[in-house]
């Protein structure tokens, strides 16, 4: 007991010891503080850069771009888009910018009206937010240029060898291809991931599909099940999207299903293909109302698929998400510029 | 006796050979399958109760005076302890103490509670933490678990130390007790998120959930079982009560009280990627994010982390509580020795916390150290030889198991008309556990019903029952292995802890692109995790046969096998059926994890539930369908034999 109670006394006294002494000097800090220093002291704020953690950069600080978080959605095209405006906003207008690893829409929405996330870059979902923009949490910020084409797909060679197989409407003639033994006496629908838009339900009842939905419930479940596919020749028959730079690599294609006939507005609405979706930048209410040179630059970001597929594709590679973004907007001055209109940064 | 119970395995083999019969004579008949985006009553009821909780969250009285100051409250305790060893404050380049500081200082806490070889050992396992890497991350995570920690025994001590006191305290608690313990951590996240909002304080919640009972039912075990000799002589000496508890009984529990720390932090470690995925920091962080470009490596590097810190925090404290036991008889020289150390200890680790502020080498993890880059490669080139390698036998195994096993199951629960099914398993629990165990299943089953999920219910119960009869074999074949020789056990020892502390999310690609999107997937994430705890209660029990019978066996000629069928097993049968119910919950906690891989069922629900709001409700629905699967197979599992503590982890 009594020698227990001195380990206990000596780690409290030695603790407040400590406490006490790490409180008083400033160290290392000192050099580090950018704040502290009168003159920007190149020499002692190398290390700083160097080892410090991405998030707190330290850039010089300007007066009025303030601190803002971005929701970071689990794909990497996402990660693309929300990494290259990091870096614009942090080096260009020296915001401090946080990012948030978040489940897509509900949560993210949550934190939105929380005030911990103020961005969401790419959004597919259109318009579930609207409850959201109906308390005066979120507001729509305009596309980000990037158009989204959602389908069901099989790889390539496929195709190639049942050319008649685009044709959805004639699914059923290839259930036997696509048989596993998780579907059954049916074919396997790999349907997409959870917070993606899917409508595999609705296509499968409008031409009476004998396919067994699939959720397969992550976006890595359906890569890794597109690349058995295309590697070993399994057929599969999945749900994926564009943008994705996963397409360079594993060459996919596309069945089409009846374009929405928009003469007749009720047999529209029970939708029969998924349509080109403009991806959306969605940002809390706080962030635009607040006069940052952030919600500006927001306002103004807009790339290409292309653009964004470059920047995913050497993520993908093994690239640090923040060097991968750097490389693409040091090769793309104009596009960036035109970005930072308005902010009063060129 | 015997009689009774071969009778009772006749019953129960007539009602399940009954049921096969019905269920594929009636298939797909009235099975209650509900499409995806479809609402029952009510699912739609839950979503409705979401949207108002979503909507009155700045307004309402209870949010404003009750959750949210909670919510202040855990968030800025957290977040203090990480600007001490993790977070640097604003414009600072390390928080309070470097790296070096934060790591001599946890090396003292560790010697003085308990030895200088496990203080060397905890030192160790934090510097291959900061060796891949991870140093400020991992500190992320300390900090949250040792808040967590904290907080659970604020609220925990008390509550157990009550219901070890009072026998009317304990029955009113047991209940709940016994449903945290078996509540999957994916459960809890969307209804506390919707309450407490994502981030620090939602996650450290959700520790607690699961933690604060635990502590509960080990405090109360220890406070009630304290030999009554003291207590009577403090009593008769005129303590008063709070004199006795304070003096007497507290400290005479003090070994267990820190058994209660020991569990509690292994379970904020079990927490750290659920945790990531409501957006608080930590290990589980460069997990989620390793999964989203599938870099199978980097995921590795962070597991690796995890499961070093939970390594040497079990280990610490393991030994803080040997030395409460072992302590009391040392000598004075020894005593005196001890002083010295702790006095030469303190002196080192001011220095230690002082030169983590002015050196920079000290005060930031050095870069020159860092071998997370080549341990992810290395993570890599395993990871491609395993999947482009071993998938002919996998694919083999994984389809043969599908049609033969787990189809036909799911044919037999799911796929028949939902009244056979509820009133076979109502039949059985009769049978097999008692008519208390069978009128509570009922009603039970009668409540999942109610909730309109029957069905994807009904599909995890097939994965959770094939996973867990993977995990009992695995557990007997293993856990006698290990129970035979100690040298086995050794070996064994670091695939379990790995097994148990590494999280799923790290090895969930490797195993997609073994299997595909697949129940089976899911199935082996299950196994992987559960294993571990079934070996250990098995291997325990096997060593706990006593030596005179196996060696009587042996010298009657027995065959190696014969000592195992004839004489080990029998005599372990406990720890065996033990080990079964704890798998059992286990397997349940990961198979919603499946929901990641393809597996559908509840887990899905829970998923879709918490990304699509629409689909709110379904999310909430399914969380309370696999709390009461869970209490379902709990009661079943643990039959008619007396209930035990099952404290082991």
């Amino acid at each position: 007991m009594k020698r227990v109670g001195t380990g206990a006394t000596l780690t409290i006294a030695l603790a407040t010891v400590g406490l006490a002494l790490a409180a008083c000097g400033g160290g290392v800090n000192e050099a580090s503080s950018s704040s502290a220093a009168p003159a920007p002291a190149e020499s002692s704020a190398a290390p700083a850069e160097s080892s410090a953690p991405a998030e707190t950069s330290a850039a010089p600080a300007p007066a009025d771009c303030g601190d803002w978080g971005i929701a970071m959605h689990a794909w990497v095209g996402y990660t693309a888009s929300a990494q290259v405006l990091t870096n614009v906003a942090e080096d260009a207008l020296g915001c401090k910018i946080t990012q948030t690893q978040l489940d897509e829409a509900g949560v993210t929405y949550d934190a939105m009206e929380a005030g911990s996330v103020d961005v969401i870059i790419e959004d597919w979902g259109g318009g579930r937010w609207q409850e959201w923009v109906d308390r005066g949490a979120i507001e729509e910020v305009g596309y980000n240029g990037n158009i989204g084409l959602i389908g069901m797909f099989v790889p390539q060679w496929v195709c190639d060898e049942n050319p008649e197989i685009t044709d959805g409407t004639k699914l059923n003639d290839y259930v036997d291809l696509f048989k596993t033994p998780e579907s059954g006496d049916k074919g396997a629908w790999l349907e997409g991931p959870p917070g993606y838009t899917t409508i595999g339900e609705k296509i499968i009842e409008a031409y009476d599909l004998n396919y067994k939905i699939i959720n397969t419930g992550s976006e890595p479940a359906l890569i890794e099940a597109f690349t058995k596919g295309s590697e070993e020749k399994v057929p599969v028959l999945g749900y994926f999207y564009e943008p994705q730079n996963f397409l360079a690599k594993v060459p996919l294609c596309r069945i089409n299903f009846p374009a929405n006939d928009w003469t007749d507005a009720a047999k529209a609405s029970g939708l029969t293909d998924y349509p080109e979706t403009p991806l959306v930048k969605l940002a809390s209410v706080k962030l635009m109302d607040s006069g940052s040179p952030f919600a500006t630059l927001l306002t103004n970001f807009e790339w290409t698929n292309e653009d964004q597929n470059q920047v995913a594709l050497d993520i993908e590679n093994g690239m640090d998400p923040r060097e991968a973004a750097q490389k693409w907007i040091d090769a793309h001055p104009d596009v960036v510029a035109a970005w930072l209109e308005g902010t009063g940064v060129s | 006796m015997r009689a009774a119970l071969r009778l009772r395995w006749v019953q129960a083999l007539i009602v399940l050979v009954t049921w096969i019969v019905l269920a594929t004579l009636l298939k797909g008949v009235q099975t209650q399958e509900l499409s995806t985006a479809t609402d029952s009553p009510f699912t739609a009821m839950m979503r409705d109760i979401a949207a108002s909780i979503r909507g009155n969250r700045t307004e309402s009285f209870l949010f404003v005076y009750v959750f949210n100051p909670i919510r202040t409250f855990i968030a800025g305790f957290i977040e203090f302890i990480m600007g001490v060893i993790s977070v640097p404050a604003e414009g600072n380049l390390i928080p309070l103490l470097g790296w070096f500081g934060t790591w001599v200082l946890i090396g003292f806490i560790v010697y003085a509670t308990s030895n200088l070889r496990t203080a060397v050992f905890s030192m160790f396992m934090l510097l291959l933490c900061g060796m891949l890497g991870m140093w400020l991350i991992t500190m992320d995570t300390l900090a949250m678990t040792i808040g967590a920690v904290v907080l659970s025994l604020i609220v925990a001590l008390p509550l157990g130390v009550w219901a070890g006191l009072s026998d009317r305290v304990m029955s009113v608690l047991r209940p709940w007790l016994d449903l945290a313990q078996v509540l999957p951590t994916l459960v809890y996240l969307a209804p506390l998120a919707l309450v407490f909002l994502i981030g620090i304080a939602s996650a450290t919640i959700a520790t607690m959930i699961y933690s604060i009972p635990i502590c509960i039912r080990i405090t109360a075990h220890a406070i009630k079982s304290l030999k009554q000799g003291p207590i009577e002589a403090a009593v008769s000496s005129g303590s008063t009560r709070w004199q006795v508890l304070t003096k007497v009984q507290l400290p005479m529990a003090k070994r267990t009280i820190i058994l209660a720390v020991n569990q509690t932090t292994l379970a904020a470690l079990s927490f750290v990627v659920i945790a990531a995925l409501i957006g608080a920091p930590g290990l589980g962080k460069p997990v989620v994010e390793a999964l989203t470009i599938r870099n199978v490596g980097d995921g590795v590097v962070a597991g690796l982390a995890v499961v070093f810190l939970a390594i040497m925090l079990d280990r610490s404290t393991t030994a803080a509580v040997m030395r409460e036991e072992q302590g009391f008889a040392a000598s004075d020289e020894q005593k005196a020795r001890r002083r010295i150390g702790l006095a030469i200890g303190a002196v080192i680790t001011v220095v230690a916390i002082y030169l983590s502020r002015y050196v920079l080498w000290f005060a930031v993890f050095p870069e020159q150290l860092n071998f997370g880059e080549q341990v992810g490669a290395v993570a890599d080139a395993i990871e491609e030889w395993i999947t482009s390698n071993l998938d002919f036998l996998t694919v083999g195994i994984s389809q043969w198991l599908t049609v033969w096993g787990l189809n036909p199951l799911e044919g037999v629960l799911a796929n028949s008309p939902w009244w056979l099914t509820l009133i076979a398993i109502t039949l059985l629990a009769f049978i097999l556990a008692g008519r208390t165990v069978g009128i509570l299943v009922f009603f039970l089953l009668a409540l999942v019903m109610a909730t309109g999920l029957w069905y994807d219910t009904m599909v995890t119960l097939a994965m959770t029952l094939i996973a867990t009869a993977f995990v009992v074999l695995l557990g007997i074949i293993l856990g006698v292995w290990a129970g035979r020789s100690e040298r086995v056990e050794r070996v064994f020892k670091p695939f379990l802890d790995a097994g148990q502390t590494m999280p799923a999310f790290v090895y969930l690609v490797p195993v997609l692109a073994l299997f595909g999107p697949t129940r089976f997937a899911a199935i082996v994430l299950g196994v992987v995790y559960a294993a571990p705890v079934v070996i250990r209660i098995v291997a325990d029990g096997v060593r706990g046969v006593p030596k005179e019978s196996v060696e009587a066996a042996i010298s009657t000629g027995s065959t190696t096998m014969q000592v195992i069928t004839k004489v080990q097993l029998p005599a372990s049968r406990r720890s065996i059926l033990l080990g079964a119910n704890q798998g059992l919950i286990f397997v349940l906690a990961v198979v919603v994890i499946g929901g990641f891989v393809g597996a559908g069922g509840l887990g899905y629900l829970v998923i879709v539930g918490q990304s699509k709001p629409e689909l709110a409700g379904k999310g909430l629905a399914a969380g309370i369908a696999i709390v009461l699967l869970g209490i379902i197979l709990d009661r079943i599992a643990q039959g008619r034999p007396q209930k035990q503590a099952s404290i082991g982890h």
